[in-house]
């Protein structure tokens, strides 16, 4: 779609003409305001020009009588030029005693000022009517013309102002939807791109720091999250075939070899258990993983609304029972637990948690086990066996690494990688250290402390 | 026992109903929330059997409407998931039991034969007994044939658990939730573990073992019932 059709549903235009409507408005108040104010100045000035004509001519009157004045007005009348101001002395009767003629239609009795017709095409006249003593009456008058056309060229210059700040007003307005609607665009051509598949893109930020960008970096930073949340999503798929066709296709070949095999009730009933722990573990593998998933996607356990967990009562309960599998297996498992340790979480997600870094300890670990739980609370388990490297240590908190020495062993290779999960959902983030000998890991859930 | 199982998966549901009428159970199935429902409602049931998702009306509704309906049959709630919160939300509903699948059918038969044994009034007793096998619940004394048997708290809670459950056969995941409140399976074999030294300290020269292990299934103390 082009800019005019998409423009003209746009907000921004909307807006861009409302500030247009604004603007006439307010300058139309303005303009009009302004023009009745010099109009009324004008108009002010002109009245006292006549006033002072008139002021000259009664001195006279006051010097020499209905004679002098008539002299005077006769003088006046023929030395200055027609047009400008015009002079008449009125007899008692009403008949002109002297002066110029286009007053004639002045009303016989007026007093003080008023704007008259002329008897001439020269427009309307300003008359200023003066009683006399004796029934004689002065009339001083000026053509309006130039207040007229004044008042008139400063309406059309106000009008020409007036269109021009609208135009600009709408001007700025398009100028300010076309920017709006080029923002807007990029978001919405990044979020399609997103759409499509691009999860790598971004909004692009103006580097201004305005609304716009505040709103690209939540629209990013939300984008991230997904891009995250899928990417995991993938991952997991991605192990899944990879680490579960090994155990599947061997569960086939048997069942297969056996099929082909003659009945046996013996062999069968061992064939029977052997694929049904088999699957088993591959089951127990999916519940890992999607228990895993579940964990990544979902936001981090709200730090003071999770329930508040005893973890003194949760780690020493787990260690007794563990304390009892170790002996038996010839090892020994030390416990040493600060007690009154709460922390708002998710108890079962904690005893998993817990209880894969034991079974880690006893799957890997020499013949010494310590589980720890000091003030914080922080959370350790340390064995003596023989470790992990430190290149291979973040690795092994993903899904399904397996070092290549325990490829052997038992376990799925998602116990760390779980307790990488429990721990991020409770704010923390396991890290695995060298007991030389043996493997530390230590968790600290004081973001989690419950009071 | 009466049985009625309410699940749309007809591949689950025969199997379900298959076995347990092989155990000797008289055995419904309704495939949809609203038979379910009529049929929980309308006949008078050992313990039923019901999937979380259901066409119309789920299982927790259905669950919950039997509840405020007076309707108290033991309720086991098959899940396709064992997520936590998704198994508080259903034990919260009412449920008496939550099973995740894919499960083992030893492991549904042993929690249904939990179910129906299910005492119908709670009595809190001051004391088990088991055979020759006597628990002091206040005192947590325990004697075998009369003689002192000295225990560790878990021994204790594991054979307080076995006790009060005699004659049932009780999987590992129904110990590791009733004695250690885990509701997964560690990889490291702590029932197994457990379990033997709890038979240890009861072996009495010329008695004979009171826990048994039933391959495939889980343990028994006394007599199978």
């Amino acid at each position: 779609m082009s800019f005019l059709p998409r423009l003209l549903r746009s907000f921004a235009l909307r807006t861009a003409l409302l500030t247009a409507a604004g603007v006439l408005g307010i300058s139309a108040l303005g303009l009009g305001f302004g023009w009745l104010r010099s109009s009324a100045v004008l108009q002010d000035a002109l009245d006292t020009e006549i006033r002072q004509q008139a002021d000259e001519l009664l001195r006279e009157w006051r010097f020499g009588g209905p004679a002098a004045l008539m002299l005077a007005v006769e003088l006046r009348t023929r030395e200055r030029a027609p047009g400008v101001l015009l002079v008449q002395l009125r007899a008692p009767s009403g008949s002109v005693f002297a002066g110029a003629a286009p007053l004639a239609v002045a009303p016989p009795g007026l007093q003080g000022f008023a704007t008259i017709a002329s008897t001439d095409s020269e427009g309307p006249l300003r008359a200023l009517g003066i009683g006399l003593p004796d029934g004689f009456r002065l009339i001083v008058a000026a053509r309006m013309r130039l207040v007229l056309d004044t008042a008139q060229t400063l309406a059309s210059t106000l009008l020409a102002a007036g269109a021009l700040a609208v135009l600009l007003a709408l001007a700025f307005g398009l100028f300010t939807a076309w920017r709006l609607e080029r923002r807007l665009r990029a978001v919405s051509g990044a979020a399609e791109a997103v759409m499509q598949g691009d999860l790598a893109r971004r909004l692009p930020l103006s580097g201004a720091s305005d609304e716009f960008d505040r709103l690209a970096a939540t629209v990013n930073a939300l984008l991230s999250r997904l891009e995250t949340v899928i990417e995991g999503m993938k991952q997991v798929t991605v192990d899944v075939a990879h680490d579960l066709r090994g155990p599947l296709s061997r569960l086939r070949q048997r069942l297969e070899i056996a099929q082909a095999r003659p009945r046996d009730a013996a062999a069968d009933a061992a064939l029977l258990d052997a694929a049904l722990e088999e699957l088993d573990g591959i089951l127990a593998t999916f519940t890992a993983l999607l228990r895993i998933a579940q964990l990544e996607a979902g936001p981090p356990l709200p730090g003071g609304q999770a329930p508040v967990v005893d973890l003194s009562a949760t780690v020493a309960t787990l260690a007794e029972a563990y304390e009892v599998a170790a002996e038996e297996a010839g090892r020994v498992l030390a416990a040493e637990i600060a007690p009154g340790q709460r922390v708002h979480g998710d108890q079962a997600l904690l005893r998993q948690m817990l209880s894969n870094l034991l079974d880690n300890a006893l799957a890997h670990g020499g013949s010494h086990l310590a589980v720890t739980l000091r003030p914080g609370p922080i959370l350790e388990v340390t064995d003596d066996g023989p470790g992990i490297p430190e290149a291979e240590r973040p690795r092994v908190l993903r899904r399904f690494y397996r070092l290549d020495r325990s490829r052997g062993t038992p376990g799925s290779g998602l116990g760390l990688a779980l307790v990488a999960a429990v721990a991020r959902r409770h704010g923390a983030e396991p890290v695995l250290s060298d007991a030389k000998p043996g493997l530390r890991v230590t968790v600290d859930l004081s973001a989690a402390r419950a009071s | 026992m009466r049985i009625l199982v309410i699940e749309d998966d007809s591949a689950t549901a025969d199997y379900i109903a298959k076995g347990l009428r092989e155990a000797g159970h008289l055995v419904q199935v309704a495939r949809t929330g609203k038979d379910g429902m009529m049929l929980a409602a309308s006949e008078s049931w050992d313990v039923i059997v019901t999937d979380r998702m259901l066409p119309g009306p789920d299982g927790l509704t259905i669950l919950r409407a039997l509840r405020a309906s007076g309707i108290a049959t033991p309720v086991l709630v098959l899940t396709a998931l064992a997520e936590v919160e998704r198994r508080v939300e259903g034990l919260d509903a009412g449920a008496d039991d939550y099973l995740a699948k894919p499960f083992a059918f030893s492991e549904l038969r042993a929690r249904i034969d939990a179910l129906g044994r299910r005492p119908a009034a709670s009595q809190d007793p001051v004391a088990l007994r088991v055979g020759d096998i006597e628990m002091d619940l206040l005192r947590r004394a325990v004697r075998r044939a009369g003689q002192p048997i000295e225990l560790m708290p878990t021994e204790m809670r594991l054979l307080e658990y076995m006790m009060r459950r005699p004659g049932q056969v009780l999987t590992k995941t129904m110990l590791l939730e009733g004695v250690w409140d885990l509701n997964f399976d560690p990889s490291t074999n702590l029932v197994e573990v457990h379990v033997s030294r709890l038979r240890r300290k009861l072996a009495l020269e010329g008695l004979p073992p009171p826990i048994q292990t039933i391959r495939g299934a889980g343990y028994i103390l006394g007599e199978r019932g």
